[in-house]
Order: structure tokens, then C-alpha cells, then sequence
């Protein structure tokens, strides 16, 4: 192999200057309006009167190499080699000639990129590694985002909705990602307890910090094993105790799933910031298309969109009409799982007489 | 190179309108042994529903504890091509900018070391390189390092600091998001590298209350820009959002969360005394309604993911703070943040579960933050409140 | 204190607790500093230095800890 350059440490990322179109460079700082032109066509515009336009399209988040050549040699030719991803991981194509934004959503067209994300729509979806690259994951999210936007692409580039719609997947209660604050989100779960490897316990784990990773205190030491036992009653099946713990695999592949969570928004306009809330506890992990999840989500952004007023979020729809109006709408059985029995559940009760029949 | 395992199901998902993450790992699976094997194993995690991947494991670059995730195959002799299939983080420019010499560049020493598969980005903000085995780690950092790039965080240590787009592109940014990344990254790169907390710490920077990085669900520290006086109306602007067919009194004035505002079909009056600054009339009217000129921003603490004791909201520690380099102030307070949860918090404790423990007083008391309605929905209901020394008279 | 042997008291430290307790960097920065009088940055640079070297290295379980490498 050949001789390897002199590695260094701490240097950190490299200055977010060396990348910046000229145009953004003189007029950093000094924007004064945007208008969305399409459903992926946005233009800024400065105080100069110097424009930008911006063109987002739909990426899989799990590149290949390949994929981000493809995008640099078009960036290359449009873009005087520049692109950004935004924070949904969209690429953006950063056009300071206004005559190349044509040419350019022409060729991504028919090179079949999906356009669009931009607006009252749906923009790509944030999610987890899942069973590509995951020890803890439920169920895959790749798989779950590729299905579930084969059936609402239309939404990303095409048609629009009240509002934006977040949606998000993650593939364990982990939930690495705003999954906790969408408007829609798949998270996938457990529904039974780990299993103890006794005889791997002593060498894997410890077990003082085992016992106190539970959030319920349903682990405690059994000495005679030299392991540990779990109360069956009382676990809630986080997982957590495998994240300290490898000897208490929780995978269970007939009985994980998906629970769909909604509502959730972090944006602070009209409405403060907002949770999901459990909509549906548990549908089975069903691969490669998950049709059942797929459909549940379908059935509450349909109710949202026959529902909801222009510009009010998925939440704020909810909060509107009230909880118990979403699940007559919906028509999702409202189940015991429903109702909050873990840290903040007083608070989700009902302390009031009013409520719509 | 020819496809080495069969995958019906994984096959079905290059089906469809949407991008198609399986066709990504097909083309790398081209050249790459990782990548066959990857779908391999995806193919039988698809057929038993389960994950295959094994827990932890110990791989890092030298001298770092943050930056690489080690990942095994539970199924080696099956699939060898991802018996080791660690993650690389690598941390991102500020605002996701780049130049395709740059991208092309870490292409370059992904499809000599690695599986030819990235994320663009990770949930934290990474470019992620996913999958290498041991023996490449060192080689891959030297490449990069010596080339200006640095890893990320992972483990107990600072995250990837990450911000929206800023005022790089945006004209609601309230305070530069980008260079302030930039900084905190820089300043705090040993606690970046080296894990030294009780747990993860994440800093999310947002330009405006939209919070497009969502740092108020997932920042243990958020700060996001906000301003103080009046909005600015372009009078003749708002008439023309009129006249292009908004209804401004059901779209603007009716969904004023404050009732601030009226429209009488000519002039939009704003009683800026009682606005809180949502951003809901200025998002809708880019073009009329811009900020008020004083700048800064409200920094809020301790959001996390429902792991262990039920997801928390970041909450105002800080109500306003003008956000200038060398940033000094901010620092100052992030440090004494830190002691105090090094001093109380638990192993895996985040910063906002310890003070929901120790109490949202005591943390203000340890680090010297004067108490401010702006930091409560409402004060306390019950009254069982504690008193100092000073506050007896003996 | 000098730095050799400031490196000897840590290594031993962490060797003690081997399969007992992971240690955090955080614990033995308190803990050294606190038994033999240190400050805690002295402690810091020399822990440092073990882990540069590859005497010890950074491992996770669900949180990070300093460990002897195993031995291959």
C-alpha cells in the first residue's frame, strides 16, 4: 500500500466559507425576500438585488458514492460546482444564472430525479439507519420511507397540502431524529421483554449499571447466576437495558412492529412547538412494502387533508377539532395503549367535562 | 462485479417513483464487496425481520473515543464482505455547503477504503461513510485529516454541532448560524473527540423560530434567533399579497396566535407589544413583514428522545443573548452547564433529565442564572418551596 | 506531580477496575485528582498521553469508558 499522509487531530471541519457560491459570499447576511416558484424552485433575494435559485431534489439519504458523482457533475455544469443538502437531506442546486435553472430542472427531469419538497408539501423524510446498519432497530427505515413515498410522491413534487407535513421513521424508541416532533412518524417497537443469556451476562455486562439503566426498576441483581432478573410485569420493552447490556437481546421478530405517532411540530409559528402522539400503537413489520403502515398513514393525512384550514399543521388540525374527533375521523380504534401510564401521564388526562361527541 | 446474492424482496423496492436506496447500494455493489454482502444481509434481515448487526464493539481512530461507530455481522461466514462494517462520521461543513471538488474528494477515499456508501447526512448532521473494516479506520482518517477534514461525535461526548441554513441564504436568520457552528465545533473539539460527559451533548443552532434543524426537539443546548422591537411592514406589499388573492384576515390576522394584528383592507396594523415573535405572519408575507432590528437569540436547554424517562422540549434558560464572535458569554455558560452536570449527573443522564431531577432552581442557583418569568409557562402550583439561609431571619 | 508517574497511578487505576467497573474519563479525572491532590487538567494532559500512545483506549456500551486495549 502506498505511504499514507500525516494524519492530524482536532482540526475540526473545514470553514463553511471555502464552499459558498460568490453570490451568497456578497450577500451573506443581506437577504430580503424568497419566493417559492414551483414545488422545487425557490428564489432568494438580497438587498442588491442579487438572486439565487434553488433547486431541490428528492435523495434517498443512503448514497452511494456514485449517486453524489452524478449530482457534482451536474453541479459542475449549472452550479459552478456548488450544491448544498438540507437539513431533510434534499440536495440543492445553488443557480446564480438564472438562464441555467430551465436547462437544469429539464435535465434532472429526464435524468429522473424527483423534483420537488418545496412549500405546503411534503419534503424528504428523516429517518435512522434500520437494518442497514443498526444494532437496536425494530423494524428497516429505509425500507419503510421508500414505501411509504412510493404511495405520496405526488405530495413532494406535485400536489399540496395545508400545510407542510413532516414525516419521519425511527427504527427504534431510540429515535435518533426529530421523530418525537413530526407530523407523521413510524417508530418501530417491541412488544415483549428482553431475553436474559445468563451465561453471557458475567463477562458482557455490568451489572450494577444493567439494573440501573431500567426505567421502571423491573431489573434487579440475581446473584446466584451472577445476572440478573427482570419483573415481566413491569417492563415497558425500551430496549434500554440492551443498549448497556448486549446479553439481553429484545428482538423478536414476531412480535416487533410499527406504532405511528402524530402531531408533532418544532416550529414555533402559530402553535408552540408540539409532541407526536401515539395514533396507532402497534401494525406488523411487514416487508418489503409494509402495506398495513402505509395505509394507516395514508388514512390520517387523508382525514388531515379533507380536515384541516390552510396553513394549520397536522397538530394543530388535531388540536382543533380535539383527540377525540381525530379518532372518529380517522376511524383508528382507540385502544388502552392510548392512554399514558409513564412519566407524564397526569398531565395527558382529561380534567375538564367538555368534549365532542 | 456480477450480484452475489439473490434479493426478491430488497428487488421490489427498486420498484416505485422515489428515490430507491437499494438501486444506491446495487450501483456501489458494483465495486464493492462491502455492498454485496450488505445486501445479502439486508435481503435475510427483510426475510426474519430482524436486524443482524451485533452490539458495540471497540474500533476508533488513535487517541480519539468519538468519530466511529463499530458495527459487526451476526452472520460473518454468510456475508464476510460486512463481518466488520464500522461507520465513519465525518464532520460536515457548517449549513451542508459545498463544492463538488470537495464531495469528489471524499469520494475519492471512500471508494478506496470503504463500502462506496454514505449517508448525506446522518440525523446529527455527519456525512456518514458506512462501512469499513478496522484495519482501514486509521488509513481513511489520515486521508482525511490531512486533507482538512476532522471526525465527529459520537458517545458521551459534544454531537456534531449542526445549524439551519442561515444567513447564508435566508433573510430570517437572526443571527449567523454558520459561524457560530463553526466555533463552537472548533472551540470544544476535545470534547468532541475524547467522550468525557455523562452522556451525549448536542448543540443545535437555529437562525429563526422555524427551527428548520429542529433543535428544540433534539439539542440538549438550542438556540435559536429571535429579536426585540417592531416588525417592519412594507405597507404596499402586503396590499399586493392582497390583491394576488390572500385572504390576509383569515390567513394572517385570524391565525395571530396573540390576536396582535388587524387588517382593515388597506393597512395591516401590528400591536408589537403584545407579539411573541412566532414567525407565522412574516413566513407567509416574506415580502411585507420583516424582523424587528435588534438581533439575538434565545438559548433553551435539555430536549432529548423519549429514551429513558419520556421525550422533554428544550426550555428557556436564557430569554435574549446577542450572538457576536467571540462569543464569549455563551461559552462561558456552556462551561458552567457542563460542571454542574459533570459535578450531579448520572452515567447516561442527559443534561435536561438531571435537572428535571435536581430541580430547574438548583441548576439556576449552580450556574448563576438570575430566574425570569420568560422561562415558565406559569409558576408553580403548589407551595412547597424551599428557602435559603439568607432569606431566615434568626 | 510528574507526568510519568501521574500516567502510572491512572493506568493502574483502570487496570484495577477491569470486568468491575467501566470507567468514564470523568471518573478519573475526579477520582485521581481528588486522591493524590492533583488539578484535574494536569490529570487531563497525562491521561491524555496514555491515550495517544494507545496504553489506553476510549470503548462504548451504551456510553463511553477508558479500558486497556484488548490484547489481540
Amino acid at each position: 500500500m502506498s505511504e499514507l499522509p500525516q494524519r492530524q487531530t482536532d482540526i475540526g471541519p473545514p470553514h463553511y466559507s471555502k464552499f459558498l457560491p460568490p453570490v451568497i459570499k456578497e450577500n451573506y447576511g443581506k437577504w430580503k425576500y424568497h419566493e417559492i416558484l414551483s414545488a422545487g424552485v425557490m428564489v432568494h433575494v438580497a438587498e442588491s438585488g442579487a438572486k439565487i435559485w434553488s433547486v431541490r431534489v428528492a435523495s434517498p439519504r443512503l448514497v452511494s458514492t456514485d449517486f453524489i458523482r452524478d449530482i457534482c457533475e451536474i453541479a459542475d455544469k449549472y452550479c459552478d460546482g456548488h450544491l448544498r443538502f438540507t437539513t431533510r437531506h434534499n440536495v440543492e442546486f445553488l443557480v446564480s444564472d438564472e438562464s441555467k435553472v430551465e436547462p437544469l430542472v429539464n435535465e434532472l427531469k429526464e435524468k429522473g430525479y424527483m423534483i420537488g419538497g418545496i412549500g405546503d408539501r411534503i419534503s424528504n423524510v428523516v429517518h435512522t439507519q434500520g437494518w442497514v446498519h443498526c444494532h437496536s432497530a425494530a423494524t428497516d427505515a429505509s425500507g419503510l420511507v421508500k414505501a411509504l413515498m412510493d404511495e405520496l410522491h405526488e405530495y413532494f413534487h406535485t400536489k399540496e397540502l395545508p400545510a407542510k407535513v413532516r414525516l419521519a421513521v425511527a427504527c427504534c424508541v431510540n429515535m435518533c431524529g426529530a421523530v418525537h416532533c413530526s407530523d407523521i412518524a413510524l417508530v418501530g417497537v417491541h412488544k415483549t421483554p428482553p431475553r436474559i443469556e445468563h451465561d453471557k451476562v458475567k463477562n458482557l455486562c455490568e451489572i450494577p449499571s444493567t439494573v440501573a439503566s431500567c426505567p421502571t426498576s423491573a431489573i434487579s441483581p440475581d446473584p446466584a447466576k451472577k445476572s440478573v432478573k427482570i419483573k415481566l410485569e413491569k417492563c415497558m420493552y425500551c430496549g434500554n437495558c440492551y443498549s448497556v447490556c448486549p446479553a439481553m437481546p429484545i428482538a423478536d421478530p414476531k412480535n416487533d412492529g410499527v406504532a405511528i405517532v402524530v402531531g408533532g411540530k418544532v416550529s414555533n409559528l402559530r402553535s408552540n412547538p408540539m409532541f407526536s402522539k401515539l395514533a396507532v400503537p402497534w401494525l406488523p413489520n411487514n416487508p418489503p412494502r409494509w402495506p398495513e403502515v402505509v395505509d394507516a398513514v395514508k388514512t390520517i393525512l387523508n382525514a388531515y387533508i379533507e380536515g384541516a384550514r390552510k396553513h394549520e399543521r397536522l397538530g394543530e388540525w388535531v388540536e382543533r377539532i380535539g383527540w377525540e374527533k381525530f379518532f372518529k375521523v380517522t376511524g383508528l380504534p382507540f385502544k388502552m395503549q392510548h392512554i399514558d401510564d409513564f412519566t407524564f401521564a397526569r398531565e395527558t388526562w382529561r380534567m375538564a367535562a367538555t368534549f365532542k361527541w | 462485479m456480477s450480484q452475489k446474492h439473490e434479493t426478491p424482496l430488497l428487488d421490489e423496492l427498486e420498484k416505485g417513483a422515489f428515490p430507491s436506496f437499494v438501486k444506491e447500494i446495487k450501483r456501489a455493489a458494483e465495486h464493492s464487496e462491502y455492498a454485496q454482502d450488505l445486501l445479502g444481509q439486508l435481503e435475510l434481515s427483510y426475510k426474519e425481520k430482524v436486524t443482524h448487526w451485533k452490539h458495540g464493539g471497540i474500533v476508533g481512530v488513535r487517541g480519539y473515543g468519538a468519530g466511529v461507530i463499530g458495527r459487526y455481522s451476526d452472520v460473518p461466514d454468510k456475508f464476510p464482505g460486512v463481518a466488520h462494517f464500522h461507520t465513519v462520521r465525518v464532520n460536515q461543513p457548517a449549513g451542508f455547503f459545498y463544492t463538488t471538488d470537495a464531495l469528489r474528494e471524499i469520494c475519492d477515499i471512500w471508494d478506496k477504503y470503504g463500502s462506496r456508501l454514505t449517508n448525506m447526512h446522518g440525523s446529527t448532521g455527519d456525512i456518514i461513510l458506512l462501512g469499513t473494516k478496522t484495519e482501514n479506520l486509521e488509513p481513511v482518517f489520515a486521508e482525511l485529516s490531512s486533507r482538512g477534514w476532522d471526525l465527529g461525535g459520537s458517545g458521551s461526548a459534544v454531537r456534531t454541532p449542526s445549524c439551519c441554513v442561515g444567513p447564508a441564504r435566508c433573510e430570517w436568520s437572526c443571527y449567523d448560524t454558520l459561524e457560530l457552528t463553526y466555533q463552537i465545533t472548533q472551540r470544544f473539539q476535545d470534547e468532541l473527540h475524547r467522550p468525557m460527559f455523562p452522556y451525549k451533548f448536542k448543540f443545535k443552532m437555529a437562525g429563526c423560530a422555524v427551527d428548520c434543524i429542529a433543535s428544540i426537539a433534539r439539542a440538549d443546548m438550542s438556540i435559536i434567533g429571535t429579536w426585540k422591537g417592531n416588525i417592519q411592514i412594507d405597507q404596499e406589499e402586503v396590499r399586493n399579497y392582497a390583491k394576488n388573492g390572500m385572504d390576509i384576515q383569515a390567513e394572517i390576522v385570524d391565525m395571530c396566535p396573540t390576536g396582535c394584528m388587524s387588517w382593515d383592507g388597506n393597512e395591516l396594523k401590528i400591536n408589537d407589544e403584545d407579539c411573541n415573535r412566532c414567525m407565522h405572519c412574516i413566513a407567509k408575507m416574506t415580502k411585507a413583514l420583516r424582523q424587528g432590528e435588534e438581533k439575538g437569540a434565545t438559548i433553551l436547554l435539555g430536549s432529548k428522545a423519549p429514551i429513558v424517562t419520556g421525550a422533554l422540549m428544550s426550555w428557556v434558560i436564557v430569554p435574549f443573548i446577542k450572538l457576536e464572535p467571540p462569543y464569549e458569554e455563551l461559552f462561558d455558560l456552556v462551561e458552567r452547564i457542563w460542571e454542574f452536570w459533570d459535578e450531579h449527573g448520572k452515567n447516561r443522564e442527559r443534561v435536561g433529565e438531571l435537572i428535571e431531577r435536581m430541580g430547574f432552581p438548583v441548576f439556576l442557583k449552580e450556574t448563576g442564572l438570575e430566574p425570569h418569568p420568560a422561562m415558565v409557562k406559569e409558576p408553580r402550583r403548589d407551595p412547597f418551596f424551599f428557602w435559603s439561609e439568607e432569606d431566615i431571619e434568626k | 506531580m510528574e507526568k510519568e508517574e501521574l500516567k502510572k497511578i491512572i493506568y493502574e487505576l483502570v487496570e484495577k477496575s477491569m470486568g468491575k467497573k467501566k470507567l468514564k474519563q470523568s471518573d478519573i479525572l475526579k477520582k485521581v485528582s481528588k486522591d493524590h491532590g492533583v488539578d484535574k487538567q494536569e490529570v487531563k494532559a497525562a491521561l491524555r498521553e496514555l491515550l495517544d500512545s494507545g496504553q489506553l483506549i476510549f470503548t462504548y456500551f451504551g456510553g463511553s469508558y477508558v479500558e486497556i486495549p484488548p490484547k489481540e
